[in-house]
């Protein structure tokens, strides 16, 4: 995401005038998602990537220079037939949508409109940007939180579209949405914070958590209240270890859609303070280690205390997925595995059963 | 089956008095157990050298969460010399319970915050 924000900036700074590409749709099989980016300058520099190099991304060359040329967005179907494929290389076969936008960097919206975006997502926040397909000029800016800028033509269509880039930006997930009654295509692009796992309790079980997490590419936090634990050396690739009262720490924190929560103490001392803040602040994810008698206690003591069934029904407890883990790496895996699921909005089936 | 705990215990536990924090507090000191990982902060305003406002924050079990409770109502409205000369015996009196031995150290832990922050105080 970094990366996106980083050449819109060395292209402002460079040229004048680009063309932006957008992957908006893939069916088949692709190697990058929606939402990926290839930047084409006037003065002929080149930035990002809509697949992973090759045949396509030349032909999103060509269609950028005449998008230029014409002053004209372009919406560009590309057909990729397995032989096609295979001859180039490419290791899937698949249909590719890709949008082609060029902008004027001097006057373009479009600058402030991703620095608009950058602010959020260092703020924590995610944002989206929904364009109609039908006609890229109109844009529709959502914040996280629901704030919204611009239009996409009627008041209606944007409360629709807000209401789907919520849902998209929970998700984290880039996708093309037809509104309103006529079914407009709507492209919404999400951008988000990097996810974050903030982990409660610096045990044995977090260590090969805090590992995992950071080969998945997560931002890690452990905190805990015992320097002890909460280590350097137990703890090598964690971004932020931090030691203190940790429900006092959880109050100073930011939760967002891409932020997973895991309660690893085993101890209520931790776990029950904690809960209170963590819960009613909705982030992507909350584990609690432990079994179901001791989830069931803890959820009575919060419920009890006042806390709403919902918030309570957002606790996954016992925290991880049912895959036979027994050493502490195993147990880190299957959390890992069920909060990565449950953000995306899957079942976490086997691939082989999906339908 | 007797109750391990008391309900006055249970109850400063479920429903801790005092608990927060003190805007400018005169006295502030946090204790932990390194190992069990309790951690109480107690804040004191004080006018002259009485106690006027005592207030507790922290993540701790049942017995050292009821201790720091109870010992914010203890000491309000007390001299820190009388504060000083509280004894670890008095504070687990208040719990009601019969704490073992090994769990002394929990009910003590805020009057051990206390007396580092009095004894920085001076």
């Amino acid at each position: 995401m970094e990366e996106l924000f980083e050449d819109i900036e060395k292209l402002a700074r460079a040229e004048k005038r680009v063309a932006m590409a957008t992957l908006v749709a893939t069916r088949g099989t692709s190697p990058k998602r929606e939402g990926a980016k290839m930047w084409i300058g006037e003065e002929g520099r080149i930035l990002g990537s809509v697949t992973i190099g090759g045949c396509v991304d030349a032909r999103v060359i060509a269609e950028s220079e005449q998008a230029l040329s014409s002053s004209a967005s372009r919406l560009v179907e590309m057909k990729l037939a397995d032989e096609d494929a295979w001859e180039i290389g490419f290791s899937c076969a698949g249909d590719l949508d890709v949008l082609i936008e060029p902008f004027d960097l001097t006057k373009s919206s479009m600058l402030d409109l991703y620095r608009t975006v950058r602010a959020s997502v260092d703020h924590g926040k995610a944002a989206a940007i929904a364009t109609s397909l039908n006609d890229s000029l109109q844009k529709l800016l959502i914040v996280e939180g629901g704030e919204i800028s611009g239009t996409l033509g009627s008041p209606e269509l944007d409360r629709e579209a807000r209401t789907v880039a919520l849902d998209l930006m929970r998700k984290r997930i880039s996708s093309i949405v037809s509104l309103g009654a006529d079914s407009s295509p709507v492209f919404f692009e999400v951008h988000g914070p990097p996810p974050t796992l903030i982990v409660f309790g610096a045990g044995h079980v977090s260590m090969p958590l805090v590992s995992l997490a950071h080969d998945l590419g997560l931002r890690t936090v452990v905190v805990d209240g015992r320097p002890r634990f909460a280590t350097r050396e137990r703890f090598p690739d964690v971004d932020e270890l931090l030691i203190g009262i940790p429900s006092e720490i959880a109050e100073t924190m930011t939760y967002t859609s891409s932020t997973f929560v895991v309660l690893t103490a085993h101890d209520y001392k931790y776990d029950l303070p904690v809960l209170k803040v963590v819960l009613p602040a909705r982030p992507a994810y909350v584990g609690l280690l432990g079994s179901r008698r001791r989830g069931k206690a803890i959820k009575e003591f919060l419920k009890d205390g006042g806390m709403d069934q919902s918030l309570l029904d957002q606790l996954h407890v016992p925290t991880g997925l049912d895959i036979g883990a027994d050493t502490a790496a195993e147990i880190a895996l299957s959390i890992l595995a069920e909060a990565v699921a449950i953000k995306s909005g899957r079942t976490a089936v086997s691939l082989k059963e999906r339908r | 089956m007797t109750a391990l705990y008391s309900d006055v215990l249970l109850d400063h536990f479920r429903h801790p008095r005092n608990y927060g924090s003190l805007s400018a507090p005169d006295i502030s000191y946090e204790s932990f157990n390194p190992l069990c990982g309790d951690r109480i902060r107690i804040e004191l305003k004080l006018n002259d050298r009485t106690v006027t406002e005592a207030r507790f924050k922290g993540d701790g079990c049942a017995i050292s969460t009821a201790a720091a409770s109870l010992l914010t109502e203890l000491i309000r409205g007390v001299s820190i010399e009388q504060v000083a000369a509280l004894s670890d015996d008095q504070l687990i009196a208040t719990l009601q319970s019969d704490i073992k031995p090994a769990r002394r150290q929990c009910a003590l832990l805020p009057l051990d915050a206390l007396r580092h922050g009095l004894s920085e105080r001076r």
